[in-house]
């Protein structure tokens, strides 16, 4: 049973990384190396938050926006320059991001491992069909869901969305039709900074906050997004699901190998389906 | 054709220059630089076959880097250093044909993706699974350097001639390489894959072979490091090994024979100076590889066209 319930709000957390991936993915044809460090400083903030105010809930309400607004601001700077080039361009300037966040953090925060508390209403445990599973661990789970859903959403039924979807299936031709793809994109940008965050938020109280937390993290998601397929946002929920649960399932009966399952699945994959297991007919990238 | 002109006198200077340099002054510092200036220029002069040639953006040179050092690290101390040398080059390049089999499934930035977590991969094989072999974390100290003809390469002043020997073959290989019928399939690949194909270039044989010498060089590169720290460590296979090679490389030009090279001295100095007042310098290394990437795609070499379009007029 606790291998369900941690193996479920560990699939709820990767998948609330490899959206924000996929979705930048998507839109801008970028692949955010530095997901992992915006995931990051997303605990930092919410560290920072949490040490100011003592209450983890105004870190979760704060320190997406905060990462979101510096998401834009890269954004603008630097990304929008050079969209007309070649993709590596853009993959080079966000492995810049990753050097330039992590020294920002050393420089703030310095290199102790910080903590955040688990918030009182989720720190006892609950005792379920015979075992006791850790409540925050199942806030988790009712929160990612909650997120996924409200992205799913946002992005299917709503106004916005639908921009969102013209603009990444043909910029151009949105463009014509009067909407302005720029700032698309950096709302784009900005959205999945921000899921990167909350990604982050969400697991402080679960992992010791330092630099390395990025991109441990980063590397399952790359499976993640790749499994379900590049911008396919239907497909990284399923591919979140098996990489979490296989990892579950390899911490309760594997934990010597558990590191390598990620890639096992992955090779699995692209040998059998290079374009992901989930994706529809012409989506591969 | 007179840009290539123009960058080979350059490197000749370079390299001239680096030859001097530890004549003219006898610190050991200088002399450590320029060594680890002529090993990471082999290996960014390796790594530009597939990143600037090809148009592969691999994310994980430093397998076969660390590899190489690997290799080194447990075969000189038995067959001698020579024979252990050419084993890391192969090491590199069975570890980079093995790699390709999975990477090269995909292309573009799938390859990048894919290079990177195969690279950790190995990089987590090293630090936990393969500990008996290349003990773990800890790494290997006391890793070689030869001793043959009767010269002492355990004197950093020899060992810097050994190391300047490697890479001026090394260069000089890479130079035929890329001028060669192969270097321009190369070119054509990365302009145009599916006209290439079309042509009847066998694409994917190209990009591996391209890969496996590039792993090749990686290789032996990685090696001469070790041999010049006595140490090797999965530090080398360490993700950011790769990010540093193609920071070097983008930094001086991709695309070009001696850019990489010139990139890499760039790096290393600045990494010298930056670290003397600051430690935060990967940071603003960082800001400079930003501003790089932006204004400079061409690197330092691409700066050097743009002088010589302008010293031309407007000739052309």
């Amino acid at each position: 049973m606790s291998t369900i319930v941690i193996g479920l709000s560990l699939s709820f957390l990767l998948f609330l990384l490899a959206a924000g991936l996929t979705l930048i993915f998507g839109m801008l044809g970028v692949i955010n190396f530095a997901h992992g460090a915006l995931y990051m400083l997303g605990a930092y903030v919410c560290y920072q938050i949490v040490h100011w105010t003592g209450s983890f809930w105004i870190g979760l309400a704060f320190a997406p926006i905060v990462v979101a607004a510096l998401g834009a601001a890269m954004e603008v700077t630097t990304l929008r320059p050079v969209y007309s080039r070649d993709h590596i361009y853009q993959l080079l300037l966000t492995f810049g991001f990753i050097l330039v966040i992590e020294e920002s953090v050393r420089l703030i925060w310095g290199l102790d491992y910080k903590q955040v508390p688990t918030p009182a209403l989720f720190s006892q445990p609950i005792a379920m069909l015979g075992s006791q599973i850790p409540s925050y661990r199942l806030f988790i789970i009712g929160f990612g869901a909650l997120v996924s859903a409200l992205l799913f959403l946002l992005l299917d039924r709503s106004r916005l969305g639908m921009v969102i979807r013209a603009a990444s299936s043909d910029s151009e031709m949105a463009q014509t039709l009067g909407i302005n793809v720029s700032r698309v994109r950096t709302a784009v940008f900005a959205l999945g900074s921000g899921l990167a965050a909350l990604g982050g938020v969400v697991a402080a109280p679960l992992v010791p906050i330092e630099l390395g937390m990025g991109f441990s993290v980063i590397i399952d998601c790359f499976v993640v997004v790749i499994i379900g397929g590049l911008g396919n946002i239907k497909g990284a929920i399923l591919a979140a699901l098996l990489l979490g649960m296989a990892r579950a399932a390899g911490f309760t009966y594997a934990p010597e190998w558990v590191e390598l399952i990620t890639f096992v699945l992955l090779i699995v994959t692209l040998m059998t389906r290079p374009s992901g297991l989930f994706s529809r007919k012409g989506r591969s990238a | 054709m007179s840009m290539l002109r123009l960058d080979q006198i350059i490197m000749a200077a370079i390299i001239a220059a680096m030859m001097v340099v530890p004549m003219m002054s006898a610190s050991e510092e200088s002399l450590n630089l320029v060594s680890l200036i002529l090993i990471w220029g082999l290996f960014a002069v390796g790594f530009d076959l597939i990143f600037g040639m090809a148009g592969m953006l691999s994310f994980g040179h430093a397998a076969m880097f660390g590899t190489g050092g690997y290799a080194l690290a447990l075969l000189a101390p038995q067959f001698g250093f020579l024979p252990a040398l050419l084993v890391a080059a192969l090491a590199g390049a069975m570890l980079a044909f093995l790699l390709s089999v999975f990477a090269l499934r995909v292309s573009g930035l799938f390859f990048s993706l894919l290079t990177l977590a195969l690279a950790q991969l190995i990089y987590i094989l090293a630090s936990t699974k393969l500990r008996a072999f290349t003990g773990g974390l800890d790494g290997i100290p006391g890793v070689p350097r030869p001793v043959m003809f009767g010269v002492d390469f355990y004197n950093n002043r020899n060992f810097f001639y050994f190391l300047i020997a490697v890479f001026v073959i090394g260069v000089a290989i890479m130079a035929v390489l890329r001028v060669s019928p192969f270097g321009n399939a190369l070119k054509a690949v990365q302009a145009n894959d599916v006209r290439a194909e079309q042509i009847g270039y066998n694409v994917q044989r190209l990009r591996q072979c391209a890969f496996m010498i590039s792993g090749a060089y990686a290789g032996v590169s990685g090696a001469l490091l070790a041999s010049l720290m006595f140490y090797v460590s999965p530090q080398m296979l360490h993700w950011s090994t790769s990010g540093d090679v193609l920071i070097m490389t983008l930094l001086g030009g991709k695309g070009t024979l001696l850019g990489p090279v010139l990139g890499v001295a760039v790096f290393e100095v600045l990494k010298e100076e930056l670290s003397q007042f600051t430690q935060h310098w990967y940071g603003i290394l960082g800001i400079v590889f930003i501003l790089c990437t932006i204004f400079l795609p061409n690197g330092i070499a691409g700066l050097f066209a743009v002088l010589g379009r302008i010293g031309k007029g407007a000739s052309k």
